[in-house]
């Protein structure tokens, strides 16, 4: 291939598309809504996460000023996690309006995530958001099918064709030229909007920015490149393949709509089918089962809780739990609370894995259709994704389960162990152990966690440009000029 | 010559293929509508057979105090789905269709999420509305884009307008002939459906028709406009594709942000911060402020005087009362805010047909937001019933074993809201004539 025959290809392509009405309107709109979702989405992550901020100061404060009380009490005035909006989701808001944003954390009990931007949302919200992500992945490719589909096939209809080959131009560099012309006219319209968002998000984090997350940007922006490359090569060897430039038009729209309109929701409707999910009813009723299974702690026969007390008596030689040196019932709670977390862990575990196998089947769609592989990849790196969900609620539930240990573990060092009388003022410790427990800070995931997680979108990506690298060798010795 | 038309029409491969396929994807759907409607019912069973599990363990171990008994039961109310939820499956598969509650603090239950799949949500449901809305509307376009253009590149538009003599009339019955092949498949699907789903007949069922016969009509009317421009086959290929990329993409994503954006619910966290207070903090306070403040909202209970002791029911139920009293302002601007929304997507929907086709499909199939909120609504009365049921009982310690324990089935709940048919149809049955009647003018107007 000759780099500058290639060149000229796709500078003639360019000419040719800025003459164009029709596209110059298109790309206005198309960059107008870029600005749009930068602004939009830039103005939603810094409102949400002020918002939940406050909100997390207000809850901690109202847990701080807490009098002297007994632990116990305060292990179900419980705290609560806010989750934080990841900072990228200016960019990609993927799941985010569907992880909830509140989770209340008290001692026995799991609860769930609140309050998510769909739980409150018309029905519009299932129309798909807008943010920078949306657009590049859904609406760019429609300009690079509106840029490509008459860019061979209407040359053969014209006849211009074969004066090219005819000057000696091959299949490859045609190919080459016409996509690379494409791809240029997609990254002079979209780098400045690219840039201004980068800048958008840097104010967003108030220019705190590390190596790592420069690092994330890098990868973000390959794989977009990367998509719109692969897009660019399918409009031109579609427009290579067909007759007409109309039915190079009607095949390319169709394997947009295929890809991003029909495939995903067929395929995600085909793991929910395939690995059907409890209701909630009937996982928290098996957890309870299980629960009761190892020990009740409400029944004072209850084996399990008998054969701790029992062992308890023997090794501190006494006859009587008030005699032990410390509180038995707290002892009795940090058991129960060790208990019913290991089982709601198990149980959750499963649930995720069993999603994470529903979801399996979309992300293995990757490979037929790139438009999931971009869509989970940056999803993935901008941490609105399933990974960061479940990463939360681990997060969550790790701090609860600490909080309530916490609060035994106060209560069998603090509390006396005879029991008060009716008319007695209740036990309580001093408030300044309040103060003791740390912050709940939610962690995300390093970079290299995440692309290890998304092995399969890369796998996807690399078979894609195999794929179309090995199809225009092939349809190069086939295509034919007229 | 028409049916000649139509014959060649019909014969054409791409035209069969694209039928046939929508035909099957309109299937599938009616398969995902029924699959979730079965889920549904199965979860309203799990929960029916629950809860009378639960009543009866929970009445064995707290058999002494009504008090400590009622800590731990939960009332379970169900949100119904008729059959025709399965055509729209809208914001049914977020929002819980059970709500199971103790008598405590509402606050703090009602609206705790349902288990789900975020994935499975972000990507959306395959249901007869996706159908209707998304894929109805390319097929119109794939029939009639070039109706006129492909006849004139030909050179055939001289010929036939020669022999028919009217060329607007030719051109809507080229349309109408269309239009009978998009309503046949359209038709067939609805039979399905109703056979399927076993769908009633009744005035829900005859709105969704409605509403969709019309959007289908919309969208014709909308390529025969394009049609009338009398531009090139690829200009109105292009043109229509970017009408309905903005219709059924681009509009509704910015008009969600948009309202999302001007519509923030902070208040929702404000009021699960301020119940626990509400609640909580009443431990350490004089149990004065607590009673004075509960007899206050329950005249009724003032002969129900605190024992004396540092600990009772009457006081315990008095203070998780407290957590939704304090914080009932800000539940009720929460619920202000939702309306809003509520509203205001409508309003903006009006004029835009793709998204009143679906919050109209989703009222219709009782899966929006509006019916969203009357469920929780209507537990939240359910709720304010078991607990002036059970206060008395309480406050009095009646024997447990004196209530009769099998009443409590799960309760249910059915949106009873009828259909607005001037809102439903006039939004596009307005547009449509409005654009039929700019194709007309244009083709009489540029006559060539």
């Amino acid at each position: 291939m000759r780099k500058k025959v290639i060149l000229l290809i796709a500078g003639q392509l360019w000419r040719q598309a800025f003459r164009n009405k029709g596209i110059f309107l298109l790309t206005l709109i198309i960059g107008s809504l870029l600005v749009y979702a930068a602004i939009s989405g830039w103005s939603n992550v810094a409102k949400q996460n002020s918002i939940r901020q406050q909100f997390q100061q207000a809850a901690r404060h109202d847990w701080e000023s807490n009098p002297d009380k007994h632990p116990h009490r305060m292990a179900h005035y419980g705290h609560f996690a806010f989750r934080p909006q990841s900072s990228l989701s200016f960019f990609d808001m993927g799941m985010e309006s569907y992880m909830g944003s509140t989770v209340f954390l008290e001692a026995h009990k799991q609860n769930s995530v609140n309050f998510s931007e769909a739980g409150f949302s018309t029905g519009l919200l299932r129309f798909g958001e807008i943010s920078i992500a949306m657009i590049l992945q859904v609406l760019v490719p429609l300009l690079i099918i509106f840029l490509g589909f008459s860019s061979i096939a209407a040359e053969r209809e014209n006849g211009t064709l074969k004066v090219l080959f005819s000057q000696g131009v091959t299949w490859q560099e045609l190919i080459a030229g016409k996509s690379l012309g494409i791809i240029g006219i997609v990254a002079v319209l979209y780098l400045p909007v690219i840039i201004v968002s980068i800048v958008l998000w840097l104010a967003l984090i108030r220019f705190d920015v590390s190596a790592g997350e420069l690092f994330r940007l890098l990868c973000i922006a390959g794989a977009y490149l990367g998509y719109l490359v692969i897009y660019s090569l399918i409009a031109v060897l579609l427009s290579a393949w067909s007759k007409t430039a109309r039915s190079a038009l009607v095949k390319s729209i169709g394997v947009w709509l295929l890809f991003t309109i029909v495939l995903p929701r067929a395929t995600q409707a085909v793991g929910a089918y395939l690995y059907p999910a409890p209701s909630a009813i009937v996982f928290h009723a098996a957890i309870e089962k299980d629960i009761l299974k190892e020990g009740d702690s409400h029944n004072p026969d209850d084996p399990h809780y008998k054969a701790i007390k029992d062992s308890l008596l023997r090794a501190y030689k006494v006859d009587s739990v008030e005699k032990l040196p410390f509180n038995y019932s707290g002892f009795i709670m940090a058991e129960g609370e060790k208990i019913s977390a290991t089982i709601y862990d198990q149980h959750q575990t499963q649930l995720q894995q069993l999603y994470a196998r529903q979801n399996s089947i979309a992300r293995y769609a990757a490979f037929v259709n790139p438009f999931m592989a971009v869509k989970y990849f940056s999803m993935a790196i901008t941490g609105t994704d399933y990974h960061s969900y479940v990463r939360f609620q681990e997060q969550a539930e790790q701090y609860r389960y600490g909080l309530a240990q916490r609060m035994n573990e106060l209560q069998m060092k603090y509390i006396s162990n005879k029991k008060p009388g009716p008319d007695d003022k209740p036990y309580t410790i001093s408030n300044h152990h309040w103060a003791d427990l740390p912050e709940f800070q939610y962690k995300p995931p390093s970079l290299s966690a995440v692309i290890r997680q998304e092995r399969i979108s890369l796998a996807a990506f690399a078979a894609w440009f195999v794929l179309l690298l090995v199809l225009t060798r092939l349809l190069s010795k086939q295509l034919k000029v007229v | 010559m028409i049916s000649l038309a139509f014959k060649n029409f019909i014969r054409s491969g791409s035209v069969i293929t694209g039928l046939s396929l929508l035909f099957l994807t309109g299937l599938l759907s009616l398969f995902i509508g029924k699959q979730f409607l079965t889920k549904q019912q199965q979860h309203i069973a799990d929960v029916s057979a629950w809860q009378q599990e639960h009543i009866d363990r929970n009445i064995r171990h707290f058999d002494k105090e009504t008090g400590l008994l009622l800590y731990y039961l939960r009332f379970s109310i169900a949100h119904e789905s008729e059959p025709i939820n399965g055509l729209s499956i809208g914001q049914r598969d977020v929002n819980h269709s059970v709500k199971s509650l103790t008598i405590r603090n509402l606050e703090a239950q009602l609206y705790d999420t349902d288990l789900y799949n975020p994935s499975s949500l972000l990507l959306g449901n395959l249901d007869l509305s996706f159908v209707i809305i998304y894929l109805f509307p390319l097929l119109i376009i794939a029939l009639s884009y070039n109706l006129l253009s492909s006849e004139k590149e030909n050179g055939t538009w001289k010929l036939l307008t020669v022999q028919s003599g009217n060329p607007t009339r030719l051109l809507l019955q080229l349309m109408a002939m269309r239009g009978t092949v998009v309503f046949s498949v359209f038709m067939l699907l609805m039979v399905a459906a109703i056979g399927m789903l076993s769908l009633p007949f009744n005035a829900t069922l005859l709105a969704f028709f409605g509403v969709s016969a019309l959007y289908l009509l919309f969208w014709l009317a909308t390529s025969f406009w394009v049609v009338s421009w009398q531009k090139s086959t690829a200009v109105n290929a292009v043109s229509l594709l970017t009408i309905w990329v903005v219709l059924t993409i681009v509009a509704p994503a910015v008009i969600n942000s948009f309202l999302i954006n001007r519509y923030p619910v902070p208040e929702a966290l404000d009021t699960a911060v301020k119940q626990r207070k509400g609640y909580h903090e009443k431990w350490d306070m004089d149990k004065k402020v607590t009673m004075d403040k509960f007899y206050a909202h329950y005249p009724q209970f003032r002969k129900y005087p605190l024992p004396p002791g540092e600990f009772s029911w009457l006081w315990y139920y008095a203070m998780q009362q407290m957590g939704d009293d304090d914080a009932q302002q800000q539940s009720h601007e929460l619920k202000e805010k939702l309306k809003n929304r509520e509203q205001a997507g409508n309003k903006v929907a009006l004029f835009i047909p793709t998204l009143h086709a679906q919050l109209q499909m989703n009222n219709i199939a009782q899966s929006g937001l509006g019916n969203h909120l009357q469920f929780i609504d209507s537990a939240a009365r359910f709720h304010e019933k078991m607990r002036l049921h059970f206060y008395p009982r309480i406050f009095e310690n009646t024997p447990v074993s004196r209530e009769n324990w099998q009443q409590f089935k799960v309760a249910s709940f059915t949106d009873k809201s009828s259909v607005n048919w001037v809102i439903l149809l006039l939004p596009l049955l307005l547009s449509t004539i409005l654009l039929l009647a700019l194709s007309i003018f244009q083709l009489q107007s540029h006559k060539e």
